[in-house]
């Protein structure tokens, strides 16, 4: 018996100190400072588990402008032209400019690979060149006849998403209307428009976002 | 402390690892499952976002999966990442390796779509006079087929045809057709010999139809098998004196810690090509010269559409428009039937959709009036045609070039040939033939496909025969250099059908676990 109380006393000793310390010293009148949450020692147990607060944030986008970085002036006012053109303001629906898809086409292009960059760098140098050589203007100072004038003959079907039209003006024609159809329709403005009317027309939306693998330690 | 000796060291967790382990451990045998990847925690990883709150916008980030045109930004972390698990091909000929490393592997985001194998695959260089025939026949794998069907719950129409042969069904509830999918039947029937039917589905239970719902719970509460998860095995062993497996290296995916497992029977279940890759990074199986070779799977991209003009601007009588029909294949089903191809596609038709803003040459408001003067009129066929197994379409490891553990790479070597472009403008044109004599305006039509591998059905590698001179495994997936190293997987596969695999993979997994289990009991095997 005598044996079986010694082991109980040594299974009770981690706490021991911590009580004799309280009756041994009045307790504080303010409470001590804690340590920031997730501090030294893991603080997994000082997070306060499921009651951290959350707060309604806002996306970037709707506090901040984008300055177009990557195509040069001259480019990026021809694509902002050709947005205008290929997916104007339609039923209600808002345009591509309305939509911001000129300045996200920046952005993504300016991220892509090196094969996109220079297919949309010179698709638009082309219809600049075009527009001079037919109108003696850039392809931004277009009137939508004009700058039909220009498009119109590097527009083609595509019978198949993988299918590449050899002619680098086409391809990028073709490209580039599915990206500003695209980032039009993925839009923010678009949904918000979508909402408000009650009817939705192609494209974003959401869905299940999936992050099941958790990434490796990358030397 | 020295490691448990497992009775079988199971590589893999998809549908054929699952059923493996499901087989395996209701006969009493213990084992030992290894999973690249993490088990999948969707309850925790999975949240609904807009489009428009993605980084990218849906566009998805450029450049992470150039292989993977299945991905998209939602679903772009469930796909092998191309810079961890990298592999190469000649930049003239791509191939398309789709992987899933997560525990359940692919069988967590399979189409479903549920098709046996019939005799015209089976007994295929019979038919063909190529002798490229498989070990076994329909006969053989039938009562496993349906043994699978009954787990699976594949949902299908029984039709007595030969050529698709029917299965343990949950039978299908289907109305009428509607007007344009009967005038399909009736003119694909009178002028290309087509037999229409209905598409056959798994159910599975609760939507998901998975080796980790339908086959690994099972075989977990027999408590005889034990799961690791990241575990990424570098490299099967061997006992120097017998030459028999023994188990395996393995790496920690997170930490790159290397330790040893062992086991008196390997069965490999790591997908086609990681199966693959694996005998050749062990250096096994491979007397014949035959591992890595015949690589194959499906066309898949040839698509027409037509329009029905009754069906335009927003009319659509009663009963004209929706639907859909499945065609299993009805070309060379006959020696008489001469083709400037081999094999056959079957053909997938639906009726009821709109246009794509890809097949007119307009803008704007014009191409807006366009896709809306189409909605709802439009027909289209496509189809899953069989390519050709052949020795030249081969793997191999490239030494050169190695993944985030520092296993080296597989470098792909495919190229199609005249038969596959051949087969796709055999079906555009038959497609076409048959929606130009119904009276529909022809929409768009293309005869091209995506490259290989794009099917996520790549079989072969590990051929089965009955000579081990000129096969990798015997006909019940066994080794024929190593006896006690089975490999379950498409990897088994002579030739690959124009069907979804998955039936006949789950299939041999099951028939070849149970050989595995018995020959264990009889002491022939451990």
């Amino acid at each position: 018996m005598k044996r079986r109380r010694f082991f109980k006393t040594l299974a009770a000793l981690p706490v021991a100190p911590a009580l004799i310390a309280q009756a041994q010293s009045p307790a504080p009148q303010t409470p001590a400072a804690q340590p920031p949450a997730g501090g030294r020692g893991g603080g997994g147990g000082r997070s306060g588990g499921s009651n951290i607060p959350t707060f309604d944030e806002t996306s970037p986008e709707l506090v901040a402008d984008a300055e177009p970085r990557f195509f040069t002036p001259a480019q990026f006012s021809a694509l902002r032209r050709l947005s205008a053109l290929l997916m104007p303001p339609l039923d209600g629906s808002p345009g591509a400019l309305e939509c911001g898809a000129p300045e996200f086409l920046d952005f993504l292009i300016g991220a892509s690979l090196p094969d996109r960059q220079k297919l949309y760098r010179s698709g638009l140098d082309t219809l600049n060149a075009n527009a001079k050589k037919s109108f003696k203007k850039a392809f931004a100072d277009l009137s939508d006849a004009d700058a039909d004038t220009v498009v119109r003959p590097l527009l083609v079907p595509v019978a198949w998403f993988h299918d590449s039209p050899k002619d680098p003006a086409v391809q990028f024609v073709v490209e580039a209307h599915r990206d500003i159809r695209t980032a039009t329709q993925n839009s923010r403005e678009w949904a918000t428009a979508g909402a408000a009317s009650g009817r939705r027309r192609g494209g974003g939306g959401g869905g299940a976002y999936l992050n099941p693998i958790d990434p490796i330690y990358r030397s | 402390m020295p490691a448990k000796v497992y009775d079988v060291l199971i590589v893999g967790s998809g549908h054929s690892g699952g059923m493996a382990a499901n087989i395996l451990t209701k006969e009493g045998v213990e084992c030992l499952m290894l999973n690249a990847g993490p088990e999948p925690e969707f309850e925790h990883n999975r949240v609904t976002k807009a489009t428009y709150d993605l980084p990218f916008h849906g566009f998805g980030q450029p450049g992470r999966l150039p292989h993977v045109f299945q991905a998209n930004e939602f679903n772009a972390n469930q796909w092998v990442d191309e810079k961890e698990v990298p592999y190469t091909h000649d930049p003239a000929n791509p191939y398309n390796w789709v992987r899933v490393r997560l525990v359940g592997g692919r069988s967590l985001f399979w189409a479903r779509q549920s098709f046996r194998l019939s005799d015209y695959e089976f007994k295929a260089g019979d038919l063909e006079g190529t002798g490229q025939n498989w070990p076994i026949s329909l006969a053989d794998l039938d009562p496993y087929y349906s043994r699978v069907e009954g787990i699976f719950r594949v949902m299908g129409r029984k039709e007595g045809w030969p050529e698709f042969p029917d299965g343990n069904f949950v039978e299908m509830q289907t109305g009428p057709d509607s007007q344009t999918i009967a005038k399909m039947a009736e003119l694909g029937k009178q002028r290309h010999g087509m037999k229409f039917s209905k598409m056959r589905s798994s159910l599975g239970q609760n939507g998901l139809a998975s080796s980790v719902n339908l086959l690994l719970p099972d075989a977990m509460a027999t408590g005889k098998l034990q799961m690791v998860s990241n575990a990424i095995v570098r490299e099967i062993t061997t006992d120097k004196n017998t030459g028999k497996a023994n188990g395996a290296y393995i790496v920690d995916r997170h930490s790159r810690r290397e330790m040893q497992v062992k086991a008196r029977a390997v069965v490999v279940a790591a997908g086609c090509l990681e199966s693959t890759r694996l005998l050749m990074n062990s250096g096994l199986c491979n007397s014949s010269g035959v591992l890595g070779h015949y690589l194959h799977d499906q066309i898949y991209g040839v698509q027409v559409v037509a329009s029905v003009p009754e069906a335009r601007d927003g009319k659509r009588p009663e009963g004209l428009m929706g639907g859909s029909a499945f065609v299993p294949r009805f070309r060379n089903l006959t020696k008489d039937d001469k083709r400037n191809f081999i094999k056959g596609y079957c053909v997938l038709l639906s009726s009821g959709q709109g246009a794509n803003p890809d097949f007119f040459a307009e803008y704007g408001d014009a191409l807006q009036k366009k896709l809306d003067h189409y909605a709802g009129s439009c027909v289209s066929g496509s189809i899953f045609g069989e390519r050709p197994a052949r020795f030249e379409n081969h793997v191999s490891i490239n030494k050169n070039v190695t993944d985030a553990w520092g296993i080296p790479v597989l470098h792909i070597e495919v190229k199609d040939g005249p038969n596959e472009l051949n087969m796709a403008k055999d079906a555009a044109d038959t497609i076409e033939d048959i929606f130009h004599t119904a009276g529909w305006d022809l929409i768009s039509k293309t005869d091209r496909f995506y490259p290989p591998g794009y099917s996520i059905h790549e079989v072969g590698t590990c051929r089965m025969g009955d000579n081990p001179k000129t096969s990798v495994l015997n006909k019940w997936n066994q080794s024929h250099d190593i006896q006690n190293l089975f490999v379950v997987d498409g990897a088994a596969f002579v030739t690959c059908g124009w069907q979804n695999p998955t039936m006949t993979i789950l299939s041999l997994s099951m028939r070849a676990s149970e050989y595995l289990a018995g020959e264990m009991k009889k002491g022939n095997i451990g």
